[in-house]
């Protein structure tokens, strides 16, 4: 198992229910598994980084990886 | 001509009076409307050297041809003038029904030239002008000015007006609009008030000629109603704008301390979540779909409209972490009339400077109390210290010496947007090239940077992509004249605003059609530019000094020990000019200016400065 820790922006965190939260996961576990589990919405385009790096969906995640996944915001 | 009334007003303040010009299909087509139009007037009409704050600069409020129309965000305007901050051309974008008012009263543009005798208001109705005397909001507020001049007009009306901080000429003066709706953070404000020009009102009943105006009612209603089932299913208003500072925040993007930090950990105090908390109203403008002004209760209990700049800047670059504070600074600039975002970057480098030495005074980071303070010195010009920061940071840093230019957060007199490019070199382009000094409203590329590329690199595609931006954003927004945040937050397609063009013009223009505007647009900022700073060079392309300080460099985080590289950064900013087709100063080629049609414009710059 490892502990990842993931943080929502902006109306992520509605849908969710959280805005940040520590994850006990199993050890082989995608950046797209975690995104299912945490029920962030799938049609919405986002950006997911893991430790500041933007992150592939295929890219297997470590102990403790603090991931941030935001709507893809444009600097308004 | 359908899209646009085909007239623009133009007012003498002078010896009050007024007259309608006309132009036509080509100046059209050439320059669109908004900034276009603006910019071409300001280069035709104005002679290089005046001072922004005396009678020969001349204000202009500049529409579109789908300004006030029922349609997505179509509710803004351009308000436009020879800088007081950077002596070079300035302009803002602002929510106002000036928008539909002025257009319906039958003009696409009013251009107000020379000085009153006394504060005055112009009031505009269908073709008929006044000049009505303001002597009794001389001297008051932005709110209590906007209630006296609904007072006398009802809530129908367009109106834009100043506070005490125009009326002072503080280079950063805004013009105000609707609750907390402002613009022209170059200093349009201070350009209105050196003209004693109080407020301007429009109200209009003519319709907008249209080419196939059935199919843009239509068209617009529907995608009005779309537009807004999107924004509540994405729920990107419950936070709006202010989602992006966790993100920041997380991304070591935050300006925090005058810049010098990128991440808090108080940041969450200020964010969108605890935003959204507070929240008692909220504000948009003109046509909104996805209102973005959240408004909270400050510290005085007076109502503050806030989205992401002003909080960032009046918050964490000030290291206050307390939301009624920060909605106090907020809400006093509103009624000042002060940019809040050259506020924040002003106030920060001040406490900056008092830290390292190079001025005396009591003003401290995480002093909300003493920033009011200061908030009212510099609207009213008050004391020694009021009087040097209501020039702005650059000016104000070459007065302090003791090498404090070097944290001056600015490029080109304007103080930077809330976005610390400490290293995001993509975005410290954006923000160097930007032809109105750092306004992240031309190019905003970090998301691009972190998801496409990598952070470290200086490659030409950061380059291109600033490039592929400013069209969109600091062109075909800035002249259509439409709010971008459907299309950039959202991500409405941009092709519906061709169809809106062509629906109200009758012109079936590809996108290619709207770059070519937005490039000839660009290159005549430019030549504004040159023929203000004949000896301008690539460096006035430079962000600040302290993003290139490895003594500035992050200790902890995701960026420790990074900080941008002059030698990189000059390449990438080579790559800038090499697609753009400028010279090595950052000045349009000769070659390129006759490929955007601008070889008069050439001829006339020549006589002030070199083009190659």
């Amino acid at each position: 198992m490892m502990k990842v820790t993931v943080k929502l922006i902006g109306p992520f965190i509605y849908r969710a229910g959280f805005s940040e939260k520590e994850f006990n996961l199993p050890g082989r576990t995608t950046a797209a598994d975690l995104l299912r589990l945490i029920n962030v919405d799938m049609h919405r385009p986002k950006i997911m980084t893991r430790n500041g790096r933007a992150v592939a969906p295929a890219e297997m995640l470590a102990d403790r990886d603090r991931i941030v996944v935001s709507p893809i915001y444009s600097g308004g | 001509m359908n899209g646009w009334m085909g007239k623009i007003l133009r007012v003498n303040l002078n010896d009050q009076t007024w007259k309608e010009e006309s132009f036509d299909e080509k100046f059209a087509l050439k320059w669109v409307g908004g900034r276009g139009f603006a910019v071409k007037t300001l280069y035709e009409e104005l002679k290089p050297g005046i001072d922004p704050l005396g009678p020969e600069n001349k204000f202009i409020v500049a529409l579109g041809p789908i300004a006030g129309i029922p349609a997505p965000n179509t509710g803004k305007a351009i308000v436009a003038g020879k800088s007081p901050m950077t002596g070079g051309y300035g302009d803002g974008n602002m929510g106002t029904r000036i928008s539909d008012q002025l257009r319906k009263a039958g003009y696409d543009a009013l251009i107000v030239e020379g000085r009153a005798a006394q504060p005055t208001m112009l009031y505009i109705e269908d073709g008929r002008v006044e000049f009505v005397p303001a002597g009794e909001v001389w001297g008051k507020g932005t709110y209590e000015t906007n209630d006296w001049i609904y007072s006398k007009y009802g809530h129908g009306v367009g109106v834009l007006n100043i506070g005490q901080a125009g009326e002072n000429l503080v280079r950063y003066a805004v013009v105000r609009s609707l609750e907390g709706r402002a613009g022209g953070r170059t200093g349009m404000g201070a350009v209105m008030g050196s003209k004693l020009l109080k407020a301007i009102v429009a109200k209009g009943t003519s319709p907008i000629p249209q080419a196939d105006p059935e199919t843009m009612k239509k068209t617009g209603l529907q995608d009005l109603r779309e537009v807004r089932r999107i924004d509540k299913e994405s729920g990107w208003s419950i936070q709006g704008t202010t989602g992006v500072l966790a993100w920041c925040n997380e991304m070591a993007a935050l300006p925090v301390r005058n810049f010098r930090k990128t991440h808090h950990p108080d940041a969450w105090k200020v964010d969108g979540e605890r935003l959204n908390n507070l929240r008692i109203a909220t504000y948009g403008c003109p046509n909104c779909t996805m209102n973005c002004g959240i408004a909270i209760r400050d510290s005085h209990g007076r109502e503050s409209e806030l989205d992401y700049e002003n909080i960032a800047l009046l918050g964490p670059n000030l290291e206050i972490f307390d939301y009624p504070e920060v909605a106090s600074l907020n809400y006093d600039c509103d009624d000042y009339g002060i940019d809040t975002m050259s506020a924040g970057g002003v106030l920060a480098f001040y406490a900056d400077a008092i830290d390292h030495g190079v001025v005396e005074g009591d003003f401290k980071f995480g002093d909300p109390v003493k920033a009011e303070t200061l908030l009212g010195e510099i609207a009213h010009r008050k004391g020694k210290i009021g009087q040097i920061l209501a020039e702005g940071s650059l000016r104000a840093a070459r007065r302090f010496g003791g090498g404090s230019e070097a944290y001056a957060m600015q490029v080109k007199g304007l103080e930077v947007a809330a976005y610390n490019c400490k290293f995001i070199p993509g975005m410290a382009l954006a923000f160097g090239v930007s032809p109105i000094g750092a306004h992240h409203k031309e190019s905003w590329i970090i998301t691009f940077e972190i998801n496409h590329t990598t952070r470290e690199s200086y490659g030409p595609e950061k380059a291109q992509k600033v490039i592929e931006l400013q069209r969109i954003r600091g062109g075909l927004f800035e002249y259509i004249v439409a709010c971008r945040f459907p299309w950039v937050e959202l991500g409405w397609d941009i092709n519906n605003y061709t169809k809106y063009f062509k629906a109200t013009t009758g012109l079936d223009w590809q996108l290619d059609d709207f770059w070519s505007v937005s490039d000839r647009i660009y290159s005549l900022i430019k030549l504004f530019w040159l023929r203000e700073y004949p000896l301008t060079n690539r460096r006035d392309d430079y962000p600040p000094a302290l993003w290139f300080d490895p003594a500035n460099a992050d200790t902890d985080g995701l960026i420790a020990g990074k900080v941008l590289e002059y030698e990189k950064y000059d390449d990438l900013l080579q790559h800038y000019y090499d697609i753009r087709g400028y010279d090595r100063r950052g000045i349009p080629t000769l070659a390129t200016l006759a490929r955007l049609g601008l070889q008069d414009e050439a001829k006339a710059a020549a006589e002030y400065g070199r083009l190659s």
